[in-house]
């Protein structure tokens, strides 16, 4: 008999499904012209908070049942998605405290968060899109907290990627915004390569995609393991702004208050630890990569420290506190206290959204001008500068690869517009083979090819075909046709029917 | 190079410098917000003309756009006589006349009716391909019109080059007045470079005049902000990264003062000395809500180094040369001055031209194809000539866009809007149709947009006056009151007002500007300075401060918790964004509360709001005291401002009020002053609900030091002796209402006698049903709220929504507001007026002179006129004069609001406030005749600006027969007659439910019972 635990679990997709299914009523909806007006905001909203609360309400059973159990649901396979015969990748959902802790969190503030934008964004133009928004990016984050694998994970991934450019860009009337939007984009796909590149190496080496099966890993050699951690340890510093990441998330405050909370402040700025710490196991492995965490997190947080003292406006100054204390988990992790970070994920998730959403509180909130920083680091009109430009990552990432790939962009079009196309040639800039046949034209090397073989055919049809009755292609064709007439009329008879029906299955067989 | 000039340069330069608070915004930070005219610098041309002005100056809209006009005429906001009324007023030509035919006004009134669509000719073309073009008998007419009209199809021939040498010069010499170098180069190249920097710039400019978000400051900063920006300019290596070594090496090199810069700058970029100012202004101009913060900061602020603003205009004009170099190298090959630039042009007159024509949309797409290489190549040398020329022949042939189809739109809409028989437009010749479209387009767009404001004003006046008529005809009973109210002239009280008169008609109630007659510096327990508790123009010579009532221990221990606690609060707000070692411990520990808070404020915001206040209350109590009025000792002079207000000083106040608002006689047994205030949360433009008349703060504390002072007994026998008498049996009472949540907070009532102890109670209970009721007609405008509720689910809905966080509306403020009454209460008593209409009482008939009438008019006009014109500015044009919708600001420096994280400062009201505002100018009704009232606006040159150039529009109300009037600044008082026939209701309920939009008056027969006596 199966315990109510089990039951519940097997219902765990509707929890990245409940979401998702509004989203998909919302679009309808839009896509209708039913999504207008104060009246269809309520119903939005309502749909919205019901479907980010039911989520809450399942995770809340599973967790009941599961401390009552005194033990997690564990991996659960629930179907098969795809796959050949080396490797499969599964609809697979992993409950373990890790998971259903942070999912949990996340559901609560994911829900709160979308009954707060229910008042905040009343009769903005892009209610409803706002919702679709949040609504993908909740079941994106559900997706990445509970899959149980990494193919899984990564769908939830992109989904929240996506979700964050167009929250960004949500006043995409300005100009400023939609920069941003596609700068955070860009940069995450830096982190998405790692990610993909760490699952193709999963396929080729373990097979497998689960989690359980990364986690003993032992079976590769620790060459291997380190390639494959590094893939995730990519992934996992660019969807948190680590160093040298960090660029993105301060440009990433253009949205809605409530967004840059859930987004940046609480919940998604954190899926980089999850993946950390559900790679445990892994990274167990490889003390120099958890050396480089500490590293690249000390790094991180020296960077947010500095910058965070010269920021003028909440947003941006909440943002760097931000990054502070996410560097601080990666240090965490890499020091191997992954209990530790998994507490301070949580508290951390929040605080800062109680934070982000206050945001424009500050005036009421605090009341004197905060302490001015040591005085060796005063007067240091350098660093100040450094801090200022927020040490020039953005800069530094259009100088050594924005521009480079326009470059290189330019020069293969040049290189296209003055060698490849003449040389393919391209539609409509056909000249006429022939001056007497101005319906045949070509252009480019390939064109020309064709343009002589239809030439001669020209003059071969010309010369055996055309020229009079009686050539000798007509006589041949003439004899060939008659024998051809004699061989179809014998296999109308039912005997040689029989015979080449016989003769399939012989073949066949 | 100054020996033309009069003045030494830099005396000249501070004077252009003053002169830019009149075209920057000129918004306070943002925690004292105060209305004021968006265009106040323009104050002193008629309204019309600084609109004009104001649009050419700045590029913003100055009226609503007029497809909002047109939705507004289809509901019957706007009527066909409030139209032509408008028309008559404004229209250029004779009326009367005909053109062929058919008389000027309707064709007049028909062109203004057609919309305004796109018509450029490629959106017509389009909508015919879509099918959208209408296939009604009018489109028919007016095509076969326009056939005939056959319109000479101009087609691009002969020389272009005379035209486009023409137009270079003319852009050209837009630098200096409407433009800056960087914008002609912006046009030329399509490359804006204030953009590389802007970002930068911002933070430079946050951070040097930031009031207490940023903990580290840019080391030089003492020495001003030039000296600042440079030393840090100077080590910036994002120079080094754009591969701008040049720039940086100038920058090190620049001279040390930033008036050297400006005059050396200056000289090289704008040849014409007599464009400098307007070079600086424009300049300015390019970000406004910054360089207004700045120049604020500049004459205001008074702590620390001081702020020159000829520090910023030097950043801005270096960064536009050094920047503009760049470019003028890419596009030109050298960095040439602008008069070389000019010649340069003026040779490549083909490259001009396609740029030109680029810039301008003109170029089809293939023609954008051959052009792009050459437009974007970044070596200027390698782009040959030939095919400069031959792109600008091949320009100069495409042939330009007929009218056709944009004629036949407009003429379509005109015959629809003529209404004429069909037999009618047949007989139409094509030449008549032609003279017809002539004559329907000499309207100007700002001429459309004054019409249209005109007619939407007369229509909700025409309701206004109407009511004003009906009412005076009520009869009325005066029977002893039991009270008497003296609540703020705020527009919002009207309601509250209303609510209390309807449910005790023996209460009378007052209006006047909320700091009741005493301007003050105040400083409650709580408080940590004084802050001035009057019109933003006065400047307080008291100050007030409130001491802890007779429990000494208690207030220490209230001191010390209540300092506790805000340490705490302080210390894990800005030590979780900060700091290093605190700030985790801090942020995990806060963690889990923070939730749970969170969960609690979202689900019930109302409930969680009081017990906060409960618990917060229960640790630390309550912070009572009692205000310490009386002077102790005179100040010295200079000495700052005097503490307390000596005998006389409180006579002489109490005095002024009572005989201002006409309360000299007849006093109740319990007179109540009812400051007001607003209290939400999460709201950066907090203190824009707040009183206007104190500065954008609460008026409890007048009321309060008010009632303290007139209950005094040496005050009342002060009074006595000069004619005053306020009986022994009357006592003065003080509250603040506040306007958010409908709450009202009562002050010092333990103060009061016992012998009145029950009519207080009475009165305590009717206020509070009255505020309920407010409460419920306040829901109708709020789109969250229950729909038709009762009073108690109104209060309960208006005191969540003030707790949520979440609320961007946590009420709508001022949104109503579009007149203002001078006079007896018994003129507006018994009329539903919607919160629309500020109300001060007065009284004409002692009032002969009209001396009381012209303090008024000095103190609540400009008020007034304020508050209407920031929000109808805000409403017409919340792009350029409000500042966007709330839900992506971002508070900056504590001193405005930024669009995400990095823009200009946001500067006006945000659209969550102003949206469901009329955009109207206020409309002051005077109880007084109008010669009274025109020596008035003689004697007085602030009000001749404000009245004279119509910026607000004044009407006299007869004290004796209730004659209506209108001052018209060209043609002088126009008597009005109209119908006067109002709809009746038993109570304002009765009216509103289930209403939503703004509604027009209507006789409120519950509140007619109440006393006539008025002021009188």
């Amino acid at each position: 008999m199966t315990s109510p635990l089990e039951v519940l679990a097997a219902w765990v997709w509707l929890v990245p499904g409940l979401p998702l299914a509004v989203v998909l009523v919302h679009g309808a909806r839009m896509l209708a012209g039913g999504a207008r007006g104060d009246a269809a905001e309520r119903l939005t909203a309502r749909l919205a908070s019901l479907a980010a609360f039911g989520s809450l309400l399942l995770l809340g059973a599973i967790d009941v049942l599961a401390v009552h159990a005194d033990r997690a649901p564990g991996h659960l396979r629930l179907g098969h998605w795809f796959g050949t015969g080396n490797w499969e990748a599964t609809f697979s959902f992993l409950l373990d405290r890790l998971s259903l802790t942070l999912a949990t969190v996340t559901a609560l503030i994911g829900w709160l968060v979308t009954r707060f934008s229910a008042n905040y964004l009343h009769r903005e133009a892009g209610f409803t899109r706002f919702f679709i928004v949040l609504g993908l990016f909740l079941a994106g984050m559900q997706l990445v907290l509970l899959a149980g694998n990494g193919l899984l994970a990564f769908v939830g991934w992109e989904l929240c990627g996506v979700a964050s450019f167009l929250l960004i860009a949500y006043a995409w009337q300005r100009p400023v915004a939609s920069q941003n939007a596609l700068f955070a984009f860009v940069t995450n796909r830096g982190g998405d390569a790692g990610f993909l590149l760490a699952l193709g190496l999963a396929a080729a080496w373990l097979g497998s995609f689960e989690w359980t099966a990364l986690g003993n890993a032992s079976r590769i050699s620790v060459v291997n393991d380190r390639l494959l951690v590094t893939g995730f340890v990519i992934a996992a510093l660019a969807k948190s702004a680590q160093l040298p990441f960090s660029g993105w998330i301060s440009r990433a405050l253009e949205g809605p208050t409530p967004s840059s909370a859930i987004f940046y402040g609480a919940v998604m700025v954190h899926a980089g630890v999850y993946l950390m710490l559900r790679l445990e196991p892994l990274l167990l492995q490889v003390p120099d990569v958890m050396l480089g965490l500490v590293v690249v997190g000390m790094l991180t947080a020296l960077y947010a420290w500095l910058c965070g003292l010269v920021q003028t406006d909440v947003k941006s100054a909440l943002i760097f506190g931000v990054l502070f204390q996410v560097a601080l988990m990666f240090v965490e992790i890499g020091l191997g206290w992954t209990t530790l970070a998994l507490v301070h994920v949580c508290v951390h998730a929040g605080w800062r959204a109680w934070q982000f959403l206050l945001a424009p509180s500050w005036l009421v909130l605090t009341r004197e001008r905060p302490a001015p920083p040591p005085a060796w680091l005063r007067n240091n009109q350098v660093l100040y500068t450094a801090a200022l430009n927020r040490f020039w990552l953005d800069k530094l990432a259009r100088t050594l690869l924005v521009a480079p790939t326009e470059g290189f962009s330019r020069d293969v079009r040049g290189l296209e517009q003055h060698f490849i196309d003449p040389a393919i040639g391209q539609p409509g800039r056909g000249q006429p083979v022939h001056p007497e046949r101005p319906l045949v034209r070509v252009d480019g090397a390939p064109g020309r090819v064709l343009g002589a073989l239809s030439e001669l055919l020209q003059r071969l049809e010309n010369r055996l075909l055309l020229r009079g009755r009686g050539g000798a292609a007509e006589r041949w064709l003439h004899r060939a046709g008659s024998y051809l007439r004699t061989v179809e009329g014998l296999l109308e008879q039912p005997r040689y029917l029989m015979m080449a029906v016989m003769a399939t299955f012989v073949v066949i067989l | 190079m100054d020996d033309r000039a009069p003045l030494p340069f830099r005396e000249r330069l501070a004077g252009w410098l003053e002169a830019l608070s009149h075209v920057l915004p000129a918004q306070a930070p943002i925690r004292d917000f105060v209305h004021h005219n968006t265009l106040h610098g323009f104050q002193h041309l008629p309204f019309a003309e600084a609109l004009t002005a104001a649009e050419r100056l700045t590029g913003a809209r100055c009226f609503w756009p007029e497809a909002r006009f047109q939705a507004a005429y289809a509901s019957g906001r706007i009527n066909d006589d409030d139209l032509l009324a408008a028309l008559e007023e404004v229209a250029p030509a004779d009326l009367e006349t005909s053109v062929a035919g058919c008389p000027v006004r309707d064709l007049l009134r028909a062109s203004l009716l057609i919309p305004v669509e796109v018509d450029a000719e490629t959106h017509l073309a389009w909508a015919d391909r879509e099918g959208l073009t209408p296939a009604d008998r009018y489109w028919t007419e007016a095509a076969r019109l326009v056939d005939e009209l056959s319109a000479p199809a101009s087609v691009g021939d002969g020389d272009w080059r005379p035209a486009a040498l023409l137009r270079w010069h003319a852009l050209c010499d837009r630098v200096g007045r409407t433009w800056t170098l960087r914008s002609l180069l912006d046009y030329l190249s399509g490359e804006d470079v204030l953009e590389s920097v802007r970002t930068i710039l911002q933070r430079h400019l946050a951070s040097y005049l930031d009031l207490g978000v940023g903990a580290w400051a840019n080391p030089h900063s003492a020495a001003g902000f030039y000296a600042a920006w440079r030393a840090s300019a100077g080590c910036d290596l994002g120079w080094e990264i754009d591969d701008q070594h040049s720039i940086r090496d100038e920058i090190c090199h620049l001279p040390a003062d930033a008036l050297d810069v400006l005059a050396e700058e200056l000289a090289r970029q704008v040849p014409d000395e007599d464009l400098w100012p307007a070079y600086l202004e424009r300049l300015a101009l390019e970000l406004p809500g910054w360089s207004g913060m700045f120049l604020w900061q500049a004459q205001h602020r008074q702590t620390g180094p001081a702020i020159r603003m000829a520090d910023y205009l030097a950043v801005r004009i270096v960064l536009e040369r050094l920047l503009s170099e760049d470019v003028l190298r890419r596009l030109t090959g050298a960095a040439l001055s602008l008069e070389e630039l000019r010649g340069y042009y003026a040779v490549e007159l083909a490259e001009f031209h396609v740029r030109d024509a680029w810039r301008q949309g003109r170029l089809d797409e293939a023609l954008l194809q051959q052009a792009l290489p050459l437009l974007e190549a970044d070596d200027p040398a390698g782009a040959d000539d030939a095919a400069w020329e031959a792109l600008a022949e091949a320009v100069a042939a495409q042939p330009t866009a007929s009218l056709r189809r944009g004629r036949t739109a407009r003429l379509a809409g005109l015959l629809q809007h003529l209404a004429w028989p069909p037999a009618a437009y047949a007989a139409l010749s094509g030449e008549e149709a032609g003279r017809w479209l002539a004559c329907a387009e000499q309207l100007t767009a700002a001429q459309r947009g004054e019409i249209w404001l005109l007619a939407y004003e007369r229509h909700y006046r025409e309701q206004l006056f109407g009511a004003l008529q009906a009412n005076r005809t009520r009869s009325r009973s005066a029977p002893r009151p039991s009270a008497q109210v003296v609540m703020c002239m705020d527009d919002r009280e009207e309601g509250t007002r209303r609510h209390l008169e309807e449910l005790a008609p023996e209460i009378e109630t007052y209006g006047a500007a909320g700091f009741f007659g005493v301007p003050m510096y105040w400083q409650g327990i709580d408080d940590e300075a004084p802050a001035a508790l009057c019109p933003v123009v006065v400047t307080p010579a008291h100050l007030v401060r409130e001491h802890p009532a007779s429990d000494a221990e208690a207030a220490a221990k209230h001191a010390r918790r209540r300092s506790r606690r805000l340490r705490w609060r302080e210390r894990l707000y800005q030590a979780t964004r900060r700091d290093p070692l605190a700030g985790p411990l801090l942020a995990a520990a806060a963690g889990l509360p923070a939730l749970v808070a969170l969960t609690a404020a979202t689900l019930a915001p109302g409930w969680f709001g009081n017990r906060l206040k409960s618990w917060r209350e229960r640790y630390e109590g309550r912070g009572a005291g009692t205000p310490a009025v009386t002077a102790t000792a005179p100040a010295a002079p200079g000495d700052g401002p005097q503490v307390g207000f000596s005998e006389s000083e409180q006579i002489e106040r109490v005095e002024g009020f009572l005989r201002m608002i006409g309360l000299t006689e007849g006093f109740a047994p319990l007179v109540l002053l009812l400051g007001h205030g607003s209290g939400s949360r999460n709201n950066p433009h907090l203190s824009a609900y707040d009183c206007g008349a104190c500065s954008g703060r609460h008026g409890g504390p007048n009321a309060r030091v008010f009632a303290a002072m007139a209950n005094r007994p040496a005050v009342r026998a002060g009074l006595l002796a000069r004619g005053l008498r306020i009986p022994a049996e009357t006592w003065f009472v003080a509250a603040e209402h506040n306007t958010c949540d409908d709450g009202v907070e009562w002050y010092d009532l333990e103060a009061v006698p016992a012998a009145w102890q029950s009519r207080l109670d009475q009165l305590l209970h009717q206020l509070r049903e009255a505020c309920r009721a407010h409460a419920a007609e306040r829901c109708r405008r709020l789109a969250s709220a229950p729909v038709r509720p009762t009073p108690w689910q109104g209060r309960r809905h208006v005191s969540g929504r003030a707790h949520d966080i979440s609320q961007a509306r946590p009420e709508l403020g001022h949104a109503t507001n579009a007149a203002a009454f001078i006079g007896r209460r018994q003129m507006s008593r018994g009329l539903f007026l919607d919160r629309r209409v500020f109300l001060v009482s007065y009284d004409p008939l002692t009032d002969a002179s009209g001396e009381m009438a012209e303090r008024i008019l000095l103190a609540a006009g400009p008020v007034g006129a304020g508050i209407a014109l920031e929000y109808y500015f805000s409403s017409v044009d919340n792009e350029r004069f409000g500042c966007g919708s709330k839900v992506t600001h971002n508070l900056t420096g504590l001193f405005g609001v930024m669009e995400g994280a990095d823009s200009d400062l946001r500067t006006g009201l945000p659209w969550q406030m102003v949206e469901i505002h009329e955009p109207m100018r206020l409309l002051v009704v005077v109880e007084q005749t109008p010669a009274v009232l025109t020596a008035v606006i003689e004697r007085q040159p602030p009000l001749r600006e404000l009245i004279d150039h119509a910026w607000i529009v004044l009407a006299a109300c007869h004290p004796d027969s209730g004659a209506l009037s209108r001052y018209c600044p060209r043609r002088g008082w126009l008597p009005w007659s109209g119908s006067a026939v109002l709809p009746q209701v038993a109570r304002s309920a009765d009216w509103f439910a289930g209403e939503t939009d703004a509604l027009p008056p209507a006789l409120v027969l519950g509140a007619a019972a109440g006393t006539a006596r008025g002021a009188a």
